[in-house]
């Protein structure tokens, strides 16, 4: 299988431009993927200033953004911007990583672009992603291998950037003291017994039998995983001269009905309120549509979104994004 | 609005899938390269996953999927072995039974879960097994129009054909079937002399020479009878694969004299006089064959494919005894190139009266790079990702310079530039490269970096405007599947008597300075010549013109980029894997030059190399027969006994038919069989999804009255193949004997 991605110092990674790849999908079957000269998965290479008659965001995400599962033109971005009269999505979403790395790469490669709206889709999970230190890939042959990323810690000022230059090479778990090992991401809580209820498709019954919360983050404002997101999201936000969209993605959890989405709502609506960005919640649309129809929002095991999901998410988007950009500036 | 077609060979040797797209090879690639084992028989996710990335398409914009062989025809010659040999193929039938009715019959099943779409026909297209063969050989082929001649263990049928191709497509005009069979006949002397069946069949052949062809005699009295037409039987009574314990029998080792070479026994004289004379009667015999060819079709030209048409020392005979103006062989001739010829033969029926493309001076083979390349970005991810300290020259003067310098000091380079070669032989875009000029690059070569002695020879990659200097070769062989001598000024005298009395010991022969060019120089002078051209692989053709301008002589030698055992690298992490585990001293990748002194050292643990030792194929070691033993236990043991009831009640009717010819028949004047109708058949389809479905089509097959006990089994059978298909019936390693079956 092709290397997907690149070492980026302070980035930690993004994808190796000009690839085309086609990766195979968990359960059978691939996807094709297609990056830009930059090294980003997007149909479009990054100029500094838009052609004349055409709007432009800038959109940061992880894998659910980058469209892992998905063909380019699948993803609820590519959707958006056919949607959307005279415009062009900068995709700039980084599978396995959360709006720390974001941060970083907006402000290694978009500063400099012309764009009209900064688009910030926060995966609900992503709270767990920035408090982390260390992530497991899979390497070339399928092993798992840690590697250290670029982190924030909450210091007197803000955020404060540590470990950049990232390392380039893996770590040995071992050799970490004891409480590094806890800021490894692990994927999940308990990521082994909720593969195995998934396979067994009974993770919404244990997870409503036990009032199990995935992201206890987002039960107090306070809590430090929590803050320590909000506050990386609070100065992009405020550093950003534009205006600003923040969107949480839901997590089939939350759109299938297996947990409750009102804390994290409400963090994310307090948050928004607080800088002053523009908020979208798509998840109250994504729940009109019926359970049946829900459950394909995802591949199975495989939580990310499918093409049906991406097209949901986009029919959700779509309009906001019209009227922020039509709206007098 | 173009026509792309997927073919794919799979669940036998070696699987592989191809990518066509009006007729022209847009990518093709084996299984093994990206699961990294071995001759990888399961069906091929990953050489298809790379070939709609080559093509940059989903399986829902292809317009049809074509698999290289009619799984239900070969069901009928296995259960009719099984059949043939009454009582004592039972176990046969139970084993065949699983591997058939639990997988290839169900082929579009797994195509379609693989896949998620069987493109635009939504229908497996199903080729016959010598047909892609025919096809692999003609639609790349130079050739306007040609004589065919396809060669194998055995299709589903046929194990040879002869036919021909023109503007009009590909036509079968003769065969000879199971258990008729060169392809067989070459790999049971494979057996007998301790190779592994189905990969030794080229240690076979580099062993030949070595030999006295004593047993020539023999062999044409009692094994197979070659008439003068080139057409001819076996005699069955020597070879075991119609019982299905091994490749041959006692009497096979009673009419050489001795036992089969069992296992970690040294290579003696015996083995290598068996070998010459094996070499010399399929020598004689596609000799024959192809005069045949010449006759039925009138044609200047010859294709060949199939596993026999790797014995490159019978194609340069061939090619020497003038018969044919040209030839031109499918370098991937095994199995792997029937997914390749599958899809050309779809794409060809659906152009339907519209020529295929003009060749002018070259084929459409490419050089045979057809599988992946990896991009300047791509392998600077690499060497950044892991910190690997690297020298970045990006002009291909200067790097060709440079490597060619390294490798004139002696050293080791490992080659991987652009399109991985699809094939058996490394081309130099995943080579191994030394200097054939001294005469320790054989030894250091076999002994640091594929960790085997060998008596084979090195392969020499040659310019193609120099080939004539050094061999006594008048045409290019892009492929490797030509044998030429070393020209008579450049060979060094020596005294083949003295040799022949010295007892068992091989290594003084293998180390003796032959030409000078040592490393290359078989011991009967002859060599295994790669001719390279500029616009087919311009990196690897500067690099031998700098070789060439430093010392010379344009040549270097190519062996496999790979350890023993292992396929040949595809990625760039696979070819550091194996440049860390052994001593080459320089790894090229694409314009990155990393210098074994400069790495840290490897910290993998030496696991893979006991791995690999345990992994030898024969050439001082050979494994325990694997096909003997008990009846294999069934997933579920109920299947077991199921299949033995059909047996004994279904089938009994059956038993004792005679289904095929066993034994030769002098009275005869030909073993050719004739192809009825108009030759090749369409493209049939499978459609094979129901108890229902499988029953019709058995019950087609078996429409004569003599296969009355086999009607009456088909409900049976059809019913058996339902509930096979729960089962995981994902064979890992096949036995040999599978290889007569499938
Ligand atoms: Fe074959």
């Amino acid at each position: 299988m092709r290397q997907q991605f690149q070492y980026h110092p302070r980035v930690g990674y993004h994808f190796v431009p000009g690839l085309k790849a086609r990766i195979p999908r968990e359960g059978g079957g691939g996807y094709l993927v297609a990056t830009n000269a930059q090294g980003f998965r997007c149909e479009h290479d990054f100029t500094p200033t838009r052609a004349a008659g055409s709007r432009r965001i800038l959109l940061f995400g992880d894998s659910f953004t980058a469209g892992d599962g998905v063909a380019n033109a699948q993803r609820y971005g590519d959707i958006v911007e056919t949607m959307v009269e005279d415009l062009e999505v900068y995709n700039f979403g980084i599978p396995g990583t959360g709006p720390d790395q974001h941060w970083l790469a907006y402000q290694t490669f978009a500063t400099a672009l012309d764009s009209d709206l900064l688009v910030i889709a926060v995966l609900v999970e992503n709270v767990r992603r920035v408090a982390a230190r260390f992530r497991y890939y899979k390497d070339d042959l399928g092993r798992r291998v840690c590697y250290a990323k670029p982190y924030f810690l909450l210091g007197p000022e803000g955020p404060e950037l540590h470990n950049v230059p990232a390392p380039r090479e893996p770590i040995d778990e071992a050799s970490l003291p004891l409480e590094d090992r806890d800021a490894i991401d692990r994927v999940g809580r308990f990521p082994r017994l909720n593969q195995l209820l998934m396979k067994t498709g009974t993770v919404g019954l244990a997870h409503r039998i036990t009032g199990h919360s995935s992201y206890p983050q987002y039960d107090h404002p306070d809590d430090p995983d929590w803050r320590l997101m909000s506050r990386v999201l609070a100065e992009w936000i405020r550093s950003h001269p534009g205006p600003v969209l923040m969107t949480p993605l839901p997590l089939y959890y939350h759109i299938e009905e297996i947990q409750d989405p009102a804390p994290y709502q409400a963090r994310f609506r307090e948050l928004a309120e607080e800088v002053g960005c523009h908020f979208h919640d798509p998840l109250p649309d994504l729940l009109t549509h019926s359970m049946d129809e829900r459950k394909r929002f995802r591949f199975g095991v495989d939580v990310h979104y499918t093409p049906k999901g991406h097209s949901a998410l986009a029919s959700s988007l779509a309009p906001v994004v019209r009227n922020l950009l039509d709206a007098p500036a | 609005m173009s026509y792309q077609v997927l073919g794919i060979s799979a669940f036998y040797h070696d699987s592989a899938a191809a990518l066509v797209r009006d007729g022209e090879i847009v990518a093709a690639a084996q299984e093994e390269r990206f699961t990294r084992k071995k001759h990888d028989p399961a069906f091929p996710e990953r050489a298809v996953n790379y070939c709609l990335e080559e093509g940059f398409i989903d399986p829902s914009d292809l317009d049809a999927v074509v698999f290289y062989d009619r799984p239900l025809l070969t069901y009928d010659r296995a259960l009719k072995n099984a059949l043939q040999m009454g009582d004592a193929g039972r176990d046969q039938f139970l084993r065949s039974t699983r591997s058939l009715l639990g997988q290839k019959v169900h082929v579009e099943d797994i195509v379609r879960r693989c896949l998620g779409s069987l493109g635009r026909a939504n229908e497996l297209l199903l080729c016959e097994h010598h047909v892609a063969h025919a096809a692999s050989a003609f639609f790349p082929s130079p050739f306007e129009e040609s004589a065919i001649l396809t060669i194998d263990g055995v299709g589903e049928w046929a194990a040879l054909t002869v036919g021909r191709g023109d503007a009009s497509g590909i036509e079968i005009l003769r065969e000879i079937d199971y258990p008729h069979s060169l392809g067989l006949l070459y790999s049971a002397a494979t057996h007998h002399c301790g190779f592994k069946v189905n990969s030794g069949e080229y240690k076979l052949m580099g062993l030949a020479p070595y030999g006295e062809p004593r047993f020539v005699q023999e062999i044409r009295e009692n094994l197979i009878d070659l008439k003068d037409d080139g057409s001819f039987r076996l005699n069955t009574d020597y070879f075991g694969f119609l019982t299905g314990d091994a490749m041959t029998n006692t009497r096979f080792e009673e009419l050489f004299g001795t036992r089969r070479r069992p296992p970690h026994e040294p290579i003696s004289r015996h083995q290598m006089d068996v070998a010459a004379s094996f070499q010399v009667v399929i020598e004689e015999a596609v000799l024959a064959v192809a005069r045949f060819a010449k006759a039925e079709t009138g044609s200047r030209h010859l294709v060949l494919a199939g596993g026999v048409a790797l014995n490159c020392v019978a194609n340069g005979r061939l090619l020497r005894a003038g018969v044919f103006a040209d030839l031109w062989i499918q370098p991937a001739a095994g199995d792997a190139g029937g997914a390749l010829g599958a899809a050309l033969q779809a794409s060809h029926i659906n152009d339907g009266a519209r020529p295929r493309p003009a060749r002018p001076g070259g084929d459409g083979q490419l050089g045979s790079y057809l599988g992946p390349a990896f991009s300047d970005r791509e392998i600077r991810a690499f060497l950044d990702r892991r910190a690997l300290p690297f020298e970045h020259i990006p002009e291909l003067d200067e790097r060709s310079e440079r490597i060619a310098r390294t490798l004139a000091e002696g050293k080791v380079v490992g080659f991987f530039s652009g399109r991985m070669e699809f094939g058996p032989r490394a081309l130099g875009a995943r080579s191994i490269l030394g200097d054939p000029r001294r005469a320790d690059t054989q030894s250091k070569m076999n002994l640091q970096i594929k960790f085997r002695e060998s008596f084979r020879p090195f392969a020499p990659s040659v310019l193609e405007e120099e080939a004539g200097d050094h061999f006594e070769l008048d045409r290019a062989s892009p492929y490797m599947l030509l044998v030429a001598d070393v020209r008579k000024e450049h060979r060094l005298p020596r005294d083949r008597s003295k040799w022949r009395s010295e007892g068992e010991d091989m290594m003084p022969i293998i180390n003796e300075i032959r030409s000078h060019l040592p490393a290359i120089t078989h011991v009967d002078f002859s060599a295994r010549v790669q001719t390279v051209r500029g616009d087919t692989n311009p990196a690897f053709h500067r690099l031998l013109e700098a070789f060439g301008e430093q010392t010379g002589v344009g040549v270097v030698v190519n062996t496999s980029f790979n350890v023993r055992g292992e396929p040949i690298v595809c990625t760039p992490a696979d070819a550091f894997r194996c440049f860390m585990r052994t001593e080459i001293d320089l790894l090229v990748l694409e314009d990155y030059l990393l210098w074994k002194d400069a790495q840290s050292p490897s910290d993998e643990d030496e696991a893979w190399k006991a791995r690999l030792i345990a992994d030898d194929e024969g050439e001082s070691a050979v494994r325990a027969p694997s096909g003997s033993g008990p009846v294999p236990v069934f997933g579920d043991p109920a299947i077991a006994v199921e299949a033995g009831r059909i047996w004994r009640e279904e089938l009994a009717g059956a038993v004792g038919g005679r289904y095929f010819a066993a034994r030769p028949d002098a009275g005869l004047p030909t073993y050719y069989l004739s192809r009825e109708g108009a030759g090749v058949e369409g493209l049939r389809t499978a459609r094979l999804g129901s108890a229902n479905a499988i029953e019709e089509a058995l019950l087609e097959l078996w429409s004569d009255a003599r296969d009355e006990g086999l009607r009456a089994a088909a409900p049976a059978l059809a019913a058996l193949a339902m509930r096979l298909k729960s089962l995981d019936t994902q064979d890992g390693e096949l036995p040999e004997f599978v290889y007569t079956l499938f």
